[in-house]
């Protein structure tokens, strides 16, 4: 058995969608990124094609969980659009949005190909977007890669990563929300089920498989500085700091 | 020479009318000298008079000034200062030699700065036109202002590039396909602000056109590439406008937790 990493990554930007159960016309989002838009993610970046169940295996064998560190808010779009070459009426439809989220996502699972999948998302073959082709990410999606720990650790250790406003609104500490997947040794008793497993991405029909969610909640350590005065340029310190040397 | 800094009693008429004037402050700030009058201009390669007008929040806004003489601000402080808090021990502003850190700057150190200054070019739009200063207008055409080689090395610095790992985009091009820095620089353009003034009358009471100033705030961090060619740019300021507010780099220290990650 080789070594269990984690891999985190930030999902931050202006628009995120997350779908698990939406239907027809009705495009609803979840509360939070869900595991096969995030595998998805990592596949695309990775360039495994839509069809290709053998690669993308290993990748929805990760074990996954997502931290909420911003919240959002949920936004509706009344969606109207023509087609564009014939100018036909494309279906009305309703897409839901998560407005200004901010979540950390990280997977589990076997050094070499997290490692493999970090690599991908520096240099993806496909970009990276947040659920929908509409919604790219704000910030850099790579978290950095995490050796020989668990997955609970590293999303109670990694800081706060909320928007500098959305922190000074809330000096103190919160307790953030992790919706994560059971462990191979614990009961999946409490845990709630969603059909959210990816088990093929091909155009011609998508198949998820069920899978556990986990509510847990950690407070996590608060990034330094953000929520202070923007102007730190002090020409006199570098004075001062010349006279207390010489004093 | 002296560096000094001055709060600007935003309040106060005399505040406003100074704040308005980039003409009346240099004018002000001129006076603070007893031996100079307001209209002298300075030998060619000497330091110079320099200010600077900083805000810092909606109600804080700070006067640097960097000059060869020790300033004296009394009249600053009474047209547009806080003479109460004004005392024996505090004159309402605060001077400190600048020398120990002029001297004290060695090739290779790196800074924070920030510079306030009056980017322009000179272009002809048609063939046979003369050439005219145009202020440049884009944060785009306001970096390669400041980042042109050429200007980096007469000036005695050069700005950091950011590690590659903390860029979101490469270099590249603007949409017009024309150079484009990127966020490969340390850099930041803080504040543009088009300033427009009237000089003061001519001798035969006509008033003339306002006068028109594009400023740019620069905020970045830069490496020392040549302590003497600093030392000028430092006392005698960068680019156009000097008289007007541009010109005067400051620096300072780099947050301990960054001083080691270049």
């Amino acid at each position: 058995m080789s070594r269990t990493s984690v891999l985190a990554l930030r999902l931050a930007g202006p628009l995120q969608s997350w779908g698990a159960s939406s239907r027809f016309t009705r495009r609803t989002t979840e509360p939070a990124p869900t595991k096969s838009g995030v595998i998805g993610l990592l596949a695309a970046a990775a360039g495994i094609e839509r069809g290709d169940d053998g690669r993308l295996a290993p990748l929805a064998a990760l074990r996954f969980a997502v931290r909420m560190d911003q919240p959002g808010t949920r936004i509706r779009d009344f969606h109207t659009a023509h087609h564009g070459v014939t100018g036909a009426s494309m279906p009305l439809s309703e897409r839901f949005y998560l407005a200004d989220a901010v979540f950390v996502a990280a997977v589990e699972g076997d050094h070499d190909l997290l490692l493999a999948l970090r690599d991908a998302l520096r240099a993806p073959v496909y970009p990276p977007y947040l659920g929908r082709r509409s919604c790219p990410p704000a910030e850099p999606v790579d978290l950095g890669l995490y050796e020989d720990t668990r997955l609970e650790d590293v999303l109670a250790s990694v800081p706060w990563q909320a928007s500098a406003w959305y922190r000074r609104q809330r000096r103190t500490p919160q307790a953030l929300t992790v919706l994560r997947e059971t462990a191979a040794d614990e009961s999946a008793a409490a845990a709630d089920v969603q059909r959210d497993q990816p088990v093929t991405f091909d155009a011609a029909g998508r198949r998820h498989a069920l899978r556990t969610v986990v509510t847990d909640s950690v407070s996590t350590p608060i990034p330094s500085g953000g929520g202070g005065p923007q102007d730190a340029h002090d020409p006199f310190a570098a004075l001062e700091a010349l006279e207390n040397e010489s004093a | 020479m002296f560096l000094s800094r001055f709060r600007v009693n935003t309040a106060r008429p005399g505040a406003r009318r100074l704040m308005s004037s980039p003409q009346a402050m240099h004018a002000a700030v001129m006076s603070s000298f007893p031996h100079i009058l307001p209209s002298d201009s300075p030998a060619p390669d000497a330091p110079r008079v320099l200010w600077r007008l900083d805000q810092r929040a909606r109600a804080e806004v700070l006067l640097y000034v960097v000059s060869p003489d020790r300033p004296d601000l009394t009249h600053l402080v009474e047209q547009a200062g806080w003479p109460a808090v004004a005392g024996p021990e505090n004159p309402g502003w605060q001077t400190r030699p600048y020398a120990p850190l002029l001297d004290r700057l060695a090739t290779g150190e790196r800074w924070a700065f920030r510079l306030t200054a009056n980017p322009v070019h000179t272009i002809r739009r048609k063939e046979g036109e003369p050439r005219k200063l145009t202020a440049h207008l884009t944060p785009v055409h306001q970096m390669g202002w400041l980042l042109d080689e050429e200007r980096q090395q007469r000036c005695g610095f050069r700005v950091c590039e950011k590690p590659a790992d903390r860029r979101l985009l490469p270099e590249g091009t603007t949409h017009q396909k024309r150079p484009h820095p990127g966020d490969r620089y340390e850099l930041a353009v803080r504040d543009t602000r088009s300033l427009s003034f009237d000089k003061s009358r001519t001798a035969g009471g006509r008033q003339g056109k306002p006068v028109t100033v594009v400023i740019v705030t620069f905020e970045g961090r830069l490496e020392v590439t040549d302590a003497g060619l600093l030392r000028r740019t430092l006392t005698q300021g960068i680019g156009r406008a000097r008289a007007y507010g541009c010109g005067l780099l400051t620096l300072a220290p780099l947050p301990p937790s960054d001083q080691h990650t270049a």
